[in-house]
């Protein structure tokens, strides 16, 4: 029992933790109202196009080389299930998992070695691994809490929107387990790339630099034959929400496939970012 | 000795902002550091806190190595950084709570009685507090502690005179409660009333070490010869230097009490006498002025 509250200390600090989520308070419930909203209004924007001119628009007017872009069959989507996948896909979920981890990942170190908080705070008896470890794990804890919110509003939605009965609203847990993994690997990017950098803006910029060349890299490797390997370069091609509300079986392994990337890729990064920050010199305040 | 370094250096590539440093501050002094901006004050206060890691050498607090056991060393200090900065949505109290619980000796009352003495409103938001204010917040957080030992780089600055008087009281109130004081000022006036101790640095090396009860025995006597001086007499050459400045006066310096001198020096031509305390801004500019 000792050793465990011993490994304890090394690791945790209640402290942090209280200011870590009073730090993310205002981000969580903005996100938390967007997710709650989102799927209400997306299923309904969706809902007024019916079902027939949907599969005809995108069964007959979209070239079918555009549907290697989707990831899965343009047949698959055009069903009530699809659809809602879609909503997975959408810049307002994808966007707001990206800004959501590379926001709270930039803020572990560079962030607040540029507002200059980091001196006063490690000037206390606070091991840097504790600190590190405990804002991990608060900000894994809050984007757990806004995949919960986002998967009971898509559930509700589903029950309860203009497609009830439709669609059993309990599939879309795995698209929403693989929103998670991407808001966990973003922010352990994130959280490395600021645990060497001083400047908040800097590990920003660098990270949406990254995004970018890997939303590029996949779109490349979707669409061109002889460069089909950049694909692989691409940590987003883990990110197919679309993918997981198939077959039960198969939408299992190819989560565990992809969330194993996505939170692999994350785990790791927090272990680099945390030997980087325990070893690093840190600069006096900027 | 509480804090100990032993031919501390720290480089960044080409620049050396610390060289060689070695110093021993002894348990319940008040050690003052001198030296104008880049001389390495705030790169030993931050090699001690085990901030940054030494090129070479080596530096301990309360038997703790820095470099290898800096949580003990921080355990053992209380520290305030030359620009304190705090957490701008948090309120004063917040920031107060916050920082008790970091620290299990870190007594919440006794940071609420600073903050009363300092006058300031803890109820503010750190984002609406002025410099001073949160100059005055960090000072409150940092001396509510019971660390033995208090890290100080210019307490003062920001602080209006009578906040400043406080922080001296403070000082002193820590020193004769036992515990050691590193205090870093650019006010040598301040350093001189407070500090039993101080080092001048300067390009990273430590230059000059002085206790102040000696410099307060230090005395300039400055006047105009009348006439032929001749030699000091033998049994006073080891107290006294005797000089010329600029305007052709006869300048005598002594680091002993002027007792012994007062019998020559009535016998000597002199007019316009005066006699003044050598102070350590005199100490300072010897080093940084005219050095």
């Amino acid at each position: 029992m000792t050793v465990f509250i011993a490994m304890g200390d090394q690791v945790w600090n209640t402290a942090i933790w209280h200011k870590t989520w009073g730090d993310q308070r205002g981000l969580v419930l903005a996100f938390a109202a967007l997710w709650g909203v989102f799927p209400w209004l997306f299923l309904w924007l969706s809902a007024q196009i019916p079902m027939p001119a949907f599969q005809d628009v995108l069964l007959q007017a979209i070239p079918k080389d555009w549907q290697r872009l989707s990831g899965v069959p343009f047949s698959d989507v055009a069903t009530h299930a699809g659809r809602v996948a879609l909503a997975f896909v959408d810049p307002v979920v994808v966007l707001a998992a990206t800004v959501w981890g590379i926001t709270r990942g930039s803020d572990a170190v560079s962030g607040q070695l540029e507002r200059g908080t980091m001196e006063m705070l490690l000037a206390q008896p606070v091991r840097r691994l504790a600190l590190w470890v405990t804002q991990a794990l608060a900000t894994t804890a809050a984007a757990a809490c806004l995949c919960g919110v986002l998967a009971l509003s898509v559930s509700a939605a589903v029950a309860y929107g203009p497609w009830a009965g439709k669609v059993e609203p309990d599939r879309f847990l795995l698209p929403v387990a693989n929103v998670f993994g991407l808001m966990v690997c973003l922010a352990g990017i994130s959280a490395c790339v600021s645990a060497a950098d001083s400047y908040r803006w800097r590990t920003i910029g660098a990270m949406s630099g990254f995004y970018v060349f890997s939303l590029l890299a996949k779109l490349v490797g979707r669409m061109s034959g002889a460069f089909g390997w950049v694909g692989y370069l691409s940590f987003l091609n883990a990110y197919e929400p679309q993918r997981l509300v198939g077959d039960a079986a198969v939408s299992w392994t190819n989560l565990l496939v992809y969330d194993g990337i996505l939170l692999g890729v994350g785990c790791v990064a927090y272990v680099i970012g945390g030997v980087v920050f325990c070893r690093r010199d840190l600069p006096a305040p900027l | 000795m509480l804090v100990e370094a032993d031919q501390l250096t720290k480089r960044y590539g080409p620049f050396t902002a610390l060289e060689g440093c070695s110093l021993a501050v002894r348990q319940g002094e008040v050690f003052g550091l001198l030296g104008p901006n880049g001389a390495g004050k705030t790169t030993l206060l931050r090699l001690l806190l085990g901030f940054i890691h030494p090129t070479s050498g080596t530096a301990r607090v309360a038997g703790h190595d820095c470099a290898l056991d800096s949580l003990a060393v921080r355990a053992a200090t209380t520290y305030l950084p030359g620009e304190a900065r705090l957490f701008r949505r948090m309120s004063g109290h917040a920031v107060l709570d916050f920082f008790s619980g970091l620290r299990r000796e870190c007594r919440r009352d006794e940071a609420t009685r600073i903050a009363q003495r300092l006058d300031l409103d803890c109820s503010r938001q750190v984002a609406r507090m002025s410099t001073g204010m949160r100059q005055k917040l960090a000072l409150a957080v940092v001396l509510a502690t019971e660390a033995s030992l208090v890290i100080l780089d210019e307490p003062t600055a920001n602080l209006d005179p009578t906040a400043r008087a406080v922080v001296l009281d403070l000082v002193r109130e820590a020193q004769a409660a036992g515990r050691t004081v590193m205090f870093s000022s650019h006010v040598l006036s301040e350093v001189e009333a407070t500090c039993d101790r101080v080092v001048i640095l300067r390009a990273g090396r430590v230059v000059h070490e002085q206790s102040v009860a000696q410099l307060r025995r230090h005395h300039r006597i400055t006047a105009r010869l009348e006439g032929a001086m001749g030699e000091v007499p033998a049994e006073l050459r080891e107290h006294v230097t005797v000089t010329r400045d600029r305007d052709g006066r006869v300048v005598l310096e002594t680091a002993d009490s002027l007792r012994p001198l007062l019998g020559w020096l009535s016998t000597l031509p002199l007019g316009e006498i005066r006699v003044d305390p050598v102070g350590l801004d005199a100490v300072y500019d010897r080093f940084h002025r005219h050095g």
